[in-house]
């Protein structure tokens, strides 16, 4: 029945229910069009979830090999953090971000840049471990770059898993509230018109048959006045018309105009 | 000769290094140390020196304990030396001393705060006078307490000012600075009686060999120019003169190869190294680590072989050697357990 | 140390070579007389500076490879102190090197006594040439006996704290080394058991 659920606090009239029917279609489509972009953000989401879980194993095995090959410099080249933190005056790699844009999301991506001048310390170790020194650069170098790759993923991940959960309530909440809601607007208005028609169509009953029984009591007293003027000798003209007979005047038709029924 | 006079100086400190010398970690305590480190330790001689460490243990720990055992070592041998070995063991200090002069320049070029990096100098370089240098807030100041606070003044006055100090690249300074060093002990082993001198020299010989061709590798494909290169490389060594002439043209590993060609132990070290002179640039970065085993190895074998020879100095100087490469051992071990590499863990240089 | 030894042949040669000339040019020239020289000096002097020299340079060879030795074993023993018992048989064994000194010292002294009527005969020359000559033997052979039984010895000190299954391999040699002394020993016996008693 009409009665059950939220619906929204409108009078039930006939324009209301188109505006309603209005607001469900939209609603539908709304649902669909999100639906439509959660399905995409998810697609983006498991490829970035793979790339991270890829990009941390290889993180993993990346630091792994780049603390090893710092083991290697120390067994060299003896303990040369002081010297390089020293001689180093300008970063040689940086990090660049720029934004990619994902059915409407605006991921940040950051890439690494590694300064081609950048050889500030390539003296360390000259004469002993320099080759390791090197090496290890190399490896953390790439080790950076393996971490700045997570950290734009990880970004995007973290920016999608909002955006995707933010939708997703959006879905839900059209498909679980705001469009019951309209239903079940709808079918108030509906019920409530039926209930009207009902209730009319009743009245008009009711008035039929008042009308009825008027007409009848009048057929009797004009077939009572016609017996008294036939008795006394008058002569009655009869209506030939449908259904004409004794009683005549049977027809609505000739009883003049009904009153409008207004709703 | 030496023998009838050695020991009345001497022979009680050489006694007391050859058993320092005997208690070196063996092959079978290497191995036993890459199974149970801690464990096995202290079975062996360091005994229970980590004993007070609070856990975990970081390996920088145990290398400086282990560090702190040599030094404890070298300082009682010190102590105990008369002239000439007393110069002797000073003149194996002065090589840390290096390393630790450049450390505070360098904290003074770049205006930090020297007491601090009194901390991180190495032990064994540490003399009394260190402190003072700390005191020195600019360039000049610096130079001139250098020249006057320390036992490297000679090598200082030689071959740098104190524009250069301020000028010139820091490792340019470490290297000349230690090709002055290696010099001077150079010939004032020769002063000493045979055996040292012999040994002594065929260590220095190929420190120095080391250095030139260390020098040369790791500077290509830097600033550093051929000219500079060529005035890093000490005078002596079995390279010196016409080898170290070849180097310092050298452009790349194949002419360093064909400049060490007549001495086949050197030789010998880059093929083993794998440095082909087909492989070409690219092969040397993949290689050189294990020419610098190669190196290493070389280093120990000739320090132990000092050992067989009696009454001479020379095992001072291998002593410690060898025992820094111990501590290195240990490390490197410790590093590979604890950066779970088990495959890696055996590429130590055993001593003995 | 190493260079007393050339130091020392150098002074005394030039030494005697100015004594030689100082003689020559100031016309003493015949008083450098070798035969004179022996035929006129005592032969008490020549048994009892040959009975000094013996027990002299024994002894001092002991001492010297005792010390030479003795530092080792000293030095050895701080960090495997299981070696000082062991060694003591390289001490024990220079010392040995001063007893053959000593007992041939005895020996000779028997020799001599004070009780004689003419003191240049042929007899007592052989005798004092004898005891002379049998402890320099002697006194040389004790002494390069005990350098090197205490070199041999410092190095088995060494060689046993380093590994004590050398110490035997090394003691060996030592025994080699020390039966050299011996042999002085012998050959002095035989020279003064020819030499009668002054007489």
């Amino acid at each position: 029945m009409s009665g059950t659920g939220p619906r929204e606090a409108v009078f039930p009239t006939r324009m209301n229910l188109t505006l309603t029917k209005t607001r469900l279609k939209g609603a539908q489509t709304g649902h669909s069009l999100l639906a439509k972009k959660r399905d995409a953000l998810t697609t983006r989401f498991r490829t970035i979830l793979r790339k991270v879980d890829e990009a941390k194993r290889l993180m993993g095995r990346v630091l792994q090999l780049a603390s090893f090959s710092l083991a290697e410099v120390t067994y060299t080249a003896g303990d040369i953090g002081y010297q390089v933190q020293e001689s180093v005056r300008k970063a040689s790699y940086t990090v660049q971000a720029r934004q990619e844009n994902v059915s409407g999301v605006v991921l940040p991506a950051f890439d690494g840049v590694r300064s081609k001048d950048a050889s500030d310390f390539n003296l360390t170790g000259l004469s002993r471990g320099g080759q390791q020194i090197q090496k290890c650069r190399d490896t953390y170098v790439k080790a950076v770059g393996t971490l700045v790759e997570l950290a734009s993923l990880q970004t995007a991940f973290t920016i999608l898993d909002e955006v995707i959960r933010a939708t997703n309530r959006r879905v839900n909440a059209i498909e679980h509230v705001v469009i019951p809601r309209l239903d079940n607007t709808i079918k108030y208005i509906n019920s409530e018109l039926d209930e009207m028609d009902r209730e009319e169509f009743f009245r008009l009953k009711k008035v039929q048959g008042k009308k009825k029984r008027d007409a009848e009591k009048a057929d009797e007293s004009r077939q009572g006045q016609n017996e008294e003027y036939r008795a006394q000798g008058g002569e009655v003209h009869r209506d030939e018309g449908i259904r004409g007979g004794d009683a005549g005047g049977a027809d609505m038709l000739d009883q003049g105009k009904d009153d409008d029924v207004i709703f | 000769m030496e023998a009838l006079g050695f020991n009345m100086s001497a022979g009680f400190l050489e006694g007391v290094v050859r058993g320092y010398k005997g208690a070196l970690l063996t092959q079978a305590n290497y191995h036993n140390l890459t199974q149970y480190f801690r464990l096995q330790l202290s079975s062996t001689d360091y005994g229970n020196f980590l004993a007070n460490e609070p856990l975990p243990l970081s390996t920088a720990t145990i290398a400086d304990k282990a560090t702190e055992k040599l030094v404890a070592e070298f300082s009682y041998i010190r102590t105990n030396a008369v002239e000439p070995l007393a110069t002797f063991m000073d003149y194996i200090t002065y090589a840390y001393m290096i390393d630790n002069v450049i450390l505070l320049t360098l904290g003074t070029l770049h205006e930090r705060d020297t007491h601090e990096l009194l901390e991180r100098c190495h032990p064994l370089g540490v003399f009394d006078t260190m402190p003072a240098l700390c005191v020195a807030t600019n360039v000049e100041e610096l130079y001139h307490s250098v020249l006057v606070e320390t036992p490297l003044a000679p090598y200082f006055r030689d071959c740098l000012s104190a524009q250069d100090l301020d000028d010139l690249n820091i490792e340019i300074i470490r290297n000349s600075l230690y090709k002055s060093y290696l010099e001077d002990f150079h010939s004032f082993c020769q002063t000493l009686p045979a055996p040292t001198s012999e040994i002594m020299t065929r260590i220095l010989a190929f420190e120095a060999d080391r250095r030139t061709l260390n020098i040369t590798i790791n500077s290509f494909g830097t600033e550093l120019s051929k000219d500079q290169r060529a005035r890093l490389f000490p005078t002596i060594g079995r390279l010196y003169p016409e080898g170290n002439n070849a180097l310092a043209r050298a452009d790349d590993v194949d002419s360093v190869i064909a400049a060490v060609d007549h001495i086949a132990e050197y030789k010998s070290f880059f093929d083993k190294a794998g440095v082909s002179s087909g492989a070409g640039a690219n092969g040397a970065e993949e290689a050189s680590s294990s020419l610098e085993d190669e190196f290493f190895k070389h280093d120990v074998e000739l320090n132990k072989q000092s050992f067989l020879q009696q009454f001479q100095y020379a095992v001072f100087y291998s002593f410690v050697k060898l025992k820094e490469q111990e501590v290195r051992n240990l490390t490197w071990i410790a590093e590979c357990i604890a950066q779970d590499a088990k495959d890696r863990v055996n590429d130590y240089i055993s001593v003995f | 140390m190493g260079y007393l030894f050339p130091t020392l042949l150098v002074s005394s040669t030039s030494l005697a070579t100015v004594v030689g000339l100082y003689l020559l040019f100031t016309g003493q020239g015949e008083s450098f007389n070798v035969g004179k020289f022996l035929a006129e000096s005592s032969p008490y002097a020549w048994a009892l500076v040959g009975v000094g020299l013996c027990v002299g340079l024994s002894v001092m060879g002991a001492a010297w490879g005792i010390f030479v030795t003795g530092a080792s074993i000293l030095g050895g023993g701080v960090r495997a102190p299981r070696i000082r018992t062991k060694n003591l048989i390289s001490i024990i064994f220079c010392e040995v090197v001063a007893i053959y000194g000593v007992i041939m010292a005895i020996i000779f002294s028997s020799k001599i006594n004070g009780d004689v009527d003419n003191l240049y005969t042929t007899g007592n020359y052989y005798t004092g040439f004898a005891l002379f000559w049998g402890g320099l033997a002697v006194g040389v052979c004790n002494l390069l006996c005990g350098v090197s039984v205490g070199i041999t010895g410092s190095t088995a000190a060494l060689a046993d704290a380093a590994d004590p299954q050398l110490f035997v391999k090394i003691l060996i040699i030592e025994i080699f080394g020390s039966i050299l002394g011996l042999f002085g020993l012998i050959v002095g016996l035989l020279v003064s058991s020819k030499a009668e008693e002054f007489a």
